[in-house]
């Protein structure tokens, strides 16, 4: 049974931890949603790394015709694009301002197919393995080319990137407990002799923890709901100004485990602070309340 | 005879962090009696008494109160070792945010009471029995400093302990006042409760004369082992 009194007096003077809760997981779920959003940028650019593969001049067009059907039906493809040797050149001609086949008399750009892959299989393990598998159509296929040193400074870079803000949350998450932990502990501190007072007249440890523990948590939700209420603004305002890129990268089932997670999180930083705090006043001695 | 004995010690030391307080105690007190534990300042008394309701470790010699053994009581029993004494202050330490009633029913709750008509039953029964069943809606700070230490007299009641260990109840007391508190903790006794005083106002035992023991040079003297005691 909780007491009415130690809880109204606990929320009265609460206003410091929920402001502290609600900047704290504002700061996390922003940062939580670039690292969420993160996947879908880096699927984005993955997803736009070429794979040429460049066809003998002798082929046929039935023959090239089938072969990107096959290729179509691989389950590493996310799309293909057929350029002719004679589009190639058009293409070229348009970048260069010259008309060069008919400087040098033919044509010497090879038609070709640009395979664009699924995100998972844009690494180099995967390319170097589709490489195998294209060649193996020779004397069809002459060459098939990517730039590797493309692949690998984006999968590097991503890497880092989300260590980086991963590292940059745990750092976060750890200022936050311990700024919390010490706001609340002031709070409990000047309960001190009300929990000496329950411990003399033969309360449990957990009836005097429980409106602790309850105001703790109630100021998590708090401190999430504003918090969240706070991201919603800046989700607005980015809506507003960039619509296309903010409908792209972001989805409402994104938002709604966002939020869950928040309020879950402030409910946990909420308890787990409390329940330290108020451990500490219910071992100290008499002697020591006074210090 | 060792059914009768609400409190039981036998060569316990008493320390106050590492330092040695009182030594080599051995006594006991029986049900339904009042003993006096006089002092001057600093002599051990409140070190005693806070062994006596596990504020303090018990760190050497044997100690029984209210039927727990304080050498070997566990941190949770200690909630339920205190429902069974009733502690009484100097400073009274009621909650001053609500009304008498409602300090009352707070320890009620917080000792596992549930039913609401035996609660008010329980709190006037103590209240009638301290004089002050008028006053259940007044805030501490609107009683007079006697009233409220009945207050907590009433509040040490509620749990029907065995035990009521007073620390200085009459500090903060006129002589008028406080020969009321003394008069309410010896009807209490007389109704078979053990009831130990710490204090070292020695007009209080003159005026109601019973056991004393005294704490003097870290040691305890018992007035039922010496034909006479020097008080002074």
């Amino acid at each position: 049974m909780s007491d009415k009194y130690t809880q109204r007096r606990l929320q009265s003077s609460s206003i410091t931890t929920v402001i502290s809760i609600s900047l704290v997981l504002f700061m996390l779920g922003l940062l939580g949603m670039v690292v969420l959003s993160a996947k879908k940028i880096s699927d984005h650019v993955k997803e736009n790394i070429r794979i040429s593969v460049y066809l003998n001049a002798d082929s046929k067009e039935t023959d090239v015709h089938a072969l990107q059907q096959s290729i179509d039906a691989s389950n590493y493809v996310r799309s293909t694009t057929y350029t002719s040797a004679k589009e190639a050149a058009d293409h070229f001609q348009k970048e260069l301002g010259e008309d060069f086949v008919n400087s040098i008399g033919y044509n010497p750009l090879p038609s070709s197919i640009d395979i664009f892959l699924k995100a998972s299989y844009a690494n180099n393990d995967s390319i170097n393995w589709i490489k195998k598998e294209l060649l193996s159509h020779k004397p069809l296929v002459e060459s098939v080319e990517y730039t590797e040193s493309h692949v690998n400074m984006i999968n590097d870079n991503l890497g880092k990137i989300s260590l980086v803000f991963l590292a940059f949350i745990g750092l976060l998450l750890f200022i936050a407990i311990a700024l919390i932990n010490n706001t609340i502990r002031l709070a409990i501190y000047s309960k001190r002799f009300l929990i000496r007072t329950m411990q003399l007249v033969g309360a449990t440890q957990g009836f005097i923890r429980k409106p602790f523990l309850l105001s703790g948590m109630i100021q998590g939700i708090y401190g999430a709901l504003i918090s969240l209420v706070m991201l919603l603004g800046i989700f607005y305002l980015l809506q507003r100004n960039y619509p296309e890129d903010v409908k792209s990268l972001l989805d409402i089932n994104l938002l709604g485990i966002m939020s869950g997670a928040l309020v879950f999180l402030g409910i946990l930083i909420g308890f787990i602070c409390t329940w330290f705090a108020v451990r500490k006043y219910l071992r100290i001695r008499t002697s020591e309340l006074y210090f | 005879m060792t059914l009768d004995r609400s409190i039981t010690l036998d060569k316990v030391s008493i320390f106050q962090e590492h330092n040695l307080v009182l030594s080599n105690l051995s006594f006991h007190i029986n049900k339904g009696e009042l003993v006096y534990l006089l002092g001057k300042t600093g002599s051990g008394k409140s070190s005693l008494l806070k062994t006596l309701y596990a504020d303090l470790p018990l760190s050497s010699g044997e100690a029984t109160i209210s039927g727990y053994n304080l050498a070997s009581i566990k941190r949770r029993e200690i909630p339920y070792l205190r429902r069974k004494l009733g502690i009484v202050f100097q400073d009274f330490q009621l909650l001053t945010d609500r009304t008498v009633k409602d300090n009352l029913k707070f320890v009620l709750k917080a000792t596992g009471w549930k039913n609401k008509a035996e609660m008010e039953q329980r709190i006037e029964d103590v209240l009638t029995k301290v004089g002050l069943v008028t006053k259940t809606h007044k805030m501490p700070h609107e009683l007079s400093g006697g009233e409220q230490q009945r207050i907590a007299i009433a509040r040490a009641l509620l749990n029907d302990p065995e035990v009521i260990l007073a620390d200085e109840p009459t500090g903060n007391l006129d002589p008028e006042t406080s020969e009321g508190i003394i008069s309410i903790l010896l009807d209490i006794s007389k109704n078979g409760r053990a009831v130990l005083i710490a204090t070292h106002d020695i007009m209080m035992y003159q005026k109601f004369r019973s056991r004393i023991l005294k704490c003097e040079n870290g040691s305890l003297l018992d007035s039922n082992l010496m034909e006479e005691m020097k008080l002074s």
